[in-house]
């Protein structure tokens, strides 16, 4: 790789672009962009209103009700609606007299608690304009967030509202790596599964109702939960729950720009594909990686440089200050994720249309990988699965540990260049100028590297970090599914992991043998799944390293990412019982592997349910 | 003739053989297959991830009480309050500290010091809440808690009237039988399902943008016009195919929410809008795609002009999500109707207006 041919391609894409975008595309966007910009204010000030009309109530204009049903535009109210309408389902709530008659549906049901909490507002309004405020507003509320049974925490009387006291949002962040070790994840047991969080997780008290602005909850009263405040307060309709409003906001803000970024990527690195254009620079003499490295290179500073001014001013905005070079580190690994995957798809496709096709994959797959851990911010490690909760915690004024940062960003780095490795492997031009069927690429991407026996367990090694993220992304989805039954979710966790980490061990082998790389005999077939067994093992031992930062906490990760290992006494045996195990269902698949489709396919399901069999054995053993 | 002409054309086998063409190479290529397996996947997983999060804010989805230390000079009549309410097990301390102390040793899930503040207009309550931080628990204890000084809030001003002009609406009684879904009615039916819906008509327009620059790119529209069909014939083609794909999706989405038990009213209107959202996308995508003749500038200026449109959309009576919201959910009022109407019309105007275009384009310039 030479850095001045790199980088004279890299001009290249950038000139090449300025004239596939001319001026008046650009132009014309520009002036999109800035309507877009006008009309937005209009949405964001619930201009929109899509919850407008959605119910309707009957109500006479005597009644106490109708001034509640007609400053809320989300109740339409129907004039001289009788009991008829209810049951019909015209009308959802009919006010009589004092009482209030409800349509038997849960469209009624539903209308009824929205009209309770419109009259609670209106009566805030109204008592807002009263002289006397203070019995308008007789109660008043401080919520602070406290750490349960952590010593040493009984400092000093709340003051009211408006200062924050100091030491809360530095404190507690220590506590991970002391406090994980000996981690909540066993005692789980209490009925509500959380039990992981309480003991000595990261962030010191830090929970803030919600993002900026709009979406606060409360409609009078002073305090609006902003970005780095650890307090609530205001009467007691101003206080809610913390919801994840805020990084969605910031999924979105952060996760938008790239997906106008990859179509334009995927673009460029598909049109080469088209009518042999790549020739030229395939034989002109410039190494592939310094052909893939120049065209990337303008995309990845473009896309940092956008991610950069987006991290500096949300940081400008919450604190304050200058900073936002965390969040930047943090936003890293999501851009190389989004442009390795392009590429990789980009590679794959055989058209635009395929390529619009994966490109909408990628978005929704990246998207929740990088927005669904990052709900759970305020509760413990799961959040640290996506690089944007670091973005969060920076956004609040919390410390971060390395090894929090260490947790978050590895795993997608290490994704993004196994991507980005695989689809080199078919920027050649029996690949580029090839319509070959989607698995076709895949398996050839997979063969290429491989023409010895031990070359399979190295591969075995790299797919680990793929495993490692795609298992943390079943991990954050079902988060949801561990509140409501904890053994549903680790059967699914281990269900997961068996499915991937065995095709992770094997897909190769089938590759290897489609391009006849080796001999299809019994012998070879034990050798390779040796090779694969064992390199999954020590890859596995690298990537505990991670499991080391606390993500044990989680009950179900711990379950699932150490492949059933428990620490317990006989540690010989619980390293050597894994090591077997990897050994025996990688040579079960490579047996099949050296036969048709059919029978890998078929090999590969034993091996699973081997796996299976095996985690839910070690799981239910333990506990 | 200018209206029986375009229907009858429109239905002449060159046409329909082209989209069918265009369709059925849709399905041969199995990534599409997959890449709308993995969207349903996805849809499935977060409104599944949504039911999952209701669960966490739902008071009645978790059956416990939350255990409160209460303390401070309005304790009794807090604690009044709270022996009246559901889901709230106040236990009275005589100190702070003391309840403080029991809270760090997790018997306790929040605590509530009372104080009095006098003011120039009389007294005031205050209470300093503590609660678990960084714990899932916290937001049911939040919720709970602030059932419960909404009540006390409530009575206090009862007892102040006489210093209130305003005498607060009577707030009425809290509902026994709810189920934790209603609290997310209002989610589902207006962000979620035009969502769902509106996704399928955005990606055919993208489609189309694709197949027209790639036929232009790769140079193979020069051999679908060595057959006898005419430039017009083979965009329609392109065209129906793309546009009717997208209801059909929309339809694969309804039923999955039906399969969550969502129910759908007025699907065949919904699937109507659909249809004609996907005309107008597919229409704009045609338009940029043989205007510019590249996929990189024409998905460029497609995906900001549709963002544009649907945000300047925010001007009509009913924004066309809200549209979808109030159909689905079974309140439409007439205005609706008439903008389904509308929209259709427009869809079929600028569709014949992009049509026409290209009737006078020349097949040679491209």
């Amino acid at each position: 790789m030479k850095p001045r041919k790199l980088l004279r391609i890299a001009r290249w894409e950038v000139q090449k672009n300025a004239g596939g975008l001319d001026r008046r595309t650009v132009a014309i966007t520009v002036v999109m962009i800035v309507l877009f910009a006008a009309v937005s204010p209009l949405i964001a000030a619930g201009g929109v209103g899509l919850e407008d009309g959605i119910y309707r109530v009957g109500v006479d204009e005597d009644s106490q009700y109708y001034g509640v049903a007609q400053s809320d535009p989300t109740f339409e109210i129907v004039a001289g609606a009788d009991e008829r309408d209810l049951r019909t389902g015209d009308i959802e709530l009919l006010v009589d007299g004092r009482t209030i008659r409800v349509a038997d549906s849960r469209k009624g049901s539903a209308a009824y608690s929205e009209f309770r909490e419109s009259v609670q507002r209106y009566n805030n309004q109204q008592l807002a304009g009263e002289a006397n405020q203070t019995a308008a507003f007789p109660v008043e509320v401080t919520v602070e967030f406290r750490e349960q049974s952590d010593p040493g925490g009984t400092d000093g009387q709340t003051d009211d509202g408006t200062t924050t006291d100091g030491g809360n949002g530095g404190d507690g962040s220590g506590g991970t790596d002391d406090g994980s070790t000996d981690g909540g994840a066993t005692d789980g047991s209490d009925g509500d599964t959380d039990g992981g969080t309480d003991g000595g997780e990261t962030d010191g008290g830090s929970t803030d109702g919600s993002g900026d602005g709009g979406t606060a909850g409360g409609s009078v009263g002073s305090a609006a939960p902003t970005l780095g405040q650890d307090q609530i307060s205001g009467s007691p309709a101003d206080i809610s729950p913390p919801f994840p409003f805020q990084s969605l906001v910031l999924a979105f803000v952060f996760v938008i720009p790239l997906n106008f970024l990859i179509q334009a990527y995927g673009s460029t690195m598909l049109s080469e594909r088209l009518n042999r254009r790549g020739e030229l620079m395939l034989v002109s003499p410039v190494s592939r990686l310094d052909i893939i490295g120049g065209k990337t290179l303008p995309y990845f500073l473009g896309a940092m440089a956008v991610e950069g001014v987006i991290a500096v001013s949300l940081f400008y905005i919450a604190q304050g200050g200058l900073g936002g070079a965390i969040s930047l580190f943090a936003v890293m690994p999501i851009v190389l994720l989004f442009l390795s995957a392009t590429f990789l798809g980009a590679m794959f496709a055989r058209s635009f249309k395929e390529l619009t096709f994966i490109t909408v994959t990628i978005t929704v797959v990246l998207t929740s990988y990088a927005f669904v851990p990052a709900i759970f911010t305020e509760s413990g490690a799961v959040a640290l699965i996506s690089p944007l909760t670091l973005v969060v915690r920076e956004l609040q004024g919390e410390a971060l540990t390395l090894s929090a940062v260490v947790f978050s960003t590895l795993p997608p780095l290490l994704t993004a260049g196994l991507f980005f490795g695989l689809g080199s492997g078919l920027y050649r031009e029996e690949d580029l100028f090839d319509q070959r069927s989607l698995p076709g690429k895949v398996l050839d991407a997979l063969a290429v590297p491989i023409s010895r026996p031990r070359h399979v367990g190295i591969m075995t090694i790299v797919l680990i970090p793929f495993v490692f993220v795609s298992q943390l992304l079943a991990i954050a989805l079902l988060f949801a599914v561990q509140q409501v039954s904890v053994q549903l979710a680790t059967v699914l966790i281990l269900v997961v992991v068996a499915v991937v980490e065995e095709f992770a061990k094997s897909l190769h082998i089938y590759a290897a043998h489609t391009h006849n790389r080796f001999e299809r005999t019994m012998r070879m077939a034990v050798i390779l799944g040796i090779a694969s067994g064992v390199g999954f093992f020590v890859g596995e031992k690298i990537a505990l390293l991670a499991q080391l930062v606390g993500l044990q906490e989680v009950a179900t990760a711990e379950a699932g990412l150490s492949g059933g290992i428990a620490q317990g006494p006989i540690l010989l045996l619980f390293l050597l019982a894994p090591l077997m195990l990897h050994v025996v269902t990688a040579t079960i698949s490579a047996v099949g592997a050296k036969g048709s489709r059919r029978s890998y396919l078929a090999a590969v399901t034993v091996a699973i349910v081997v796996h299976l069999a095996y985690n839910l054995t070690v799981v239910s053993a333990v506990a | 003739m200018p209206l029986r002409n375009p229907i009858t054309a429109l239905a002449s086998s060159a046409r329909a053989t082209i989209a069918g063409r265009e369709i059925s190479a849709l399905s041969r290529e199995k990534t599409i297959v997959l890449a709308l397996a993995i969207q349903l996947f996805i849809a499935a997983f977060s409104s599944f991830l949504v039911v999952g999060l209701t669960s966490l804010y739902d008071p009645s989805a978790e059956g416990g009480e939350v255990a409160v230390g209460v303390s401070g000079e309005e304790r009794d009549k807090l604690i009044r309050v709270a022996e009246e309410m559901q889901g709230v097990d106040p236990t009275p301390y005589s100190s702070r500290a003391g309840a403080l102390a029991a809270f760090e040793d997790g018997d306790l899930n929040a605590v509530l010091h009372t104080r009095q503040v006098q003011t120039d207009q009389g007294a005031r309550i205050a209470v300093d809440a503590e609660v678990p931080a960084d714990s899932l628990e916290t937001t049911l204890v939040i919720v709970r808690l602030q059932e419960l000084l909404l009540e006390l809030e409530r009575q206090e001003r009862a007892v102040r009237s006489d210093n209130l002009e305003f005498s607060p609406v009577e707030l009425p009684e809290e509902q026994q039988d709810s189920d934790d879904f209603t609290q997310y009615f209002t989610f589902t039916y207006t962000i979620l399902l035009p969502l769902l819906l509106f996704l399928p008509p955005f990606i055919s327009g993208s489609v189309v943008v694709d197949s027209v620059t790639e036929e232009l790119e790769r140079g193979t529209l020069e051999l679908l016009r060595v057959a006898p069909v005419s430039l017009t014939e083979i965009v329609d083609g392109k065209a129906i195919g793309m546009i009717l794909i997208a209801p059909l999706q929309a339809l694969l989405w309804l039923g999955l929410l039906w399969a969550n038990g969502i129910t759908v009213a007025n699907v065949g209107l919904l699937l109507l809008l659909v249809t004609a959202i996907a005309t107008l996308t597919t229409a704009v995508g045609l338009f940029l795609g043989l205007l510019t003749g590249t996929r990189q500038k024409a998905q460029l200026l497609y995906s900001t002009l549709v963002l544009l449109l649907f945000g300047a959309a925010a001007v009509l009576p009913e924004h066309p999500a809200s549209t979808a919201a109030l159909l689905a959910v079974d309140s439409a009022s007439l205005g609706t109707l008439v903008h389904v109407g509308a929209i259709t019309v427009v869809a079929g105007v600028t569709f014949a207006l992009v049509r026409s275009y290209v009737d006078r384009l020349d097949p040679e310039s491209l």
